[in-house]
């Protein structure tokens, strides 16, 4: 399923839980822990940077794999081109004082799905997640 | 995401409860702003009911504990369940925040 968010100032909230809600989720409480953490990360920053005043749309979707074992999100953007993959994983070893406050997001991304990819295309941004979500 | 601030002889009892995201934490921030004062604070942050933190309610934390640091103050997180502990390994903050 997929739906076009327009525009998304502010629609955070109502874009994860579109998500959430998506019958391709699975029901066990410590992978949807991990999903909800990606979704949020990865719509948080389509919502807050990829348009000038938070004016534009965002097309939010999940599927499954023909076998049902994995789970994919994706999220399309017109936005500016960028690629959140392409960021300096935070220095995780840093004391607190040293630690930069931000820039975890996309990094717990990566950590908490299997696969995650960006491209442009057409003059959009499509980030997708994949999480294996059954054995 | 409620949150409870308690002073006992000093030491100040904060309990929160649901889930820490991108829809509260701008207010969780103001919640938490009187603890970003005051000399040597010893804070002690009851997790047994919080549900779920994303990298919004980690930066605020992050925020809370330098300015504890910079005053020689102290700060425990407690009872995290262990999804929010996975969160605060990943990012390496089990180092840089006591969690018991």
């Amino acid at each position: 399923m997929k739906k076009r968010f327009n525009p998304i100032k502010d629609k955070s909230s109502e874009i994860i839980e579109y998500l959430m809600s998506s019958p391709d989720m699975p029901d066990d409480e410590g992978l949807r822990f991990k999903l909800r953490l990606s979704i949020e990360e990865a719509v948080e920053n389509v919502v807050r940077y990829a348009y000038e005043g938070g004016i534009g749309w965002l097309e939010a979707g999940t599927s499954l794999d023909h076998d049902r074992l994995s789970l994919t999100i994706e999220l399309r953007d017109a936005g500016v081109p960028f690629n959140p993959l392409a960021q300096d994983d935070p220095d995780i070893t840093l004391g607190a004082q040293e630690r930069e406050i931000g820039g975890l997001g996309i990094f717990l991304c990566k950590k908490m799905m299997d696969s995650i990819n960006y491209r442009y295309e057409n003059g959009n941004n499509v980030l997708t997640m994949t999480k294996q979500i059954k054995n | 995401m409620d949150i409870q601030i308690k002073n006992d002889n000093g030491k100040i009892m904060v309990t929160l409860d649901g889930r820490l995201d991108t829809s509260n934490a701008d207010k969780f921030q103001e919640d938490i702003a009187p603890l970003m004062e005051g000399d040597k604070p010893d804070i002690d942050i009851d997790c047994t009911n919080m549900e779920y933190t994303s990298s919004q309610g980690l930066r605020i934390f992050l925020m809370l504990q330098k300015s504890v640091m910079a005053r020689s103050g102290k700060m425990v997180m407690r009872n995290m369940n262990p999804q929010v502990k996975e969160v605060f390994d990943i990012t390496g903050f089990s180092n840089i925040i006591t969690i018991i």
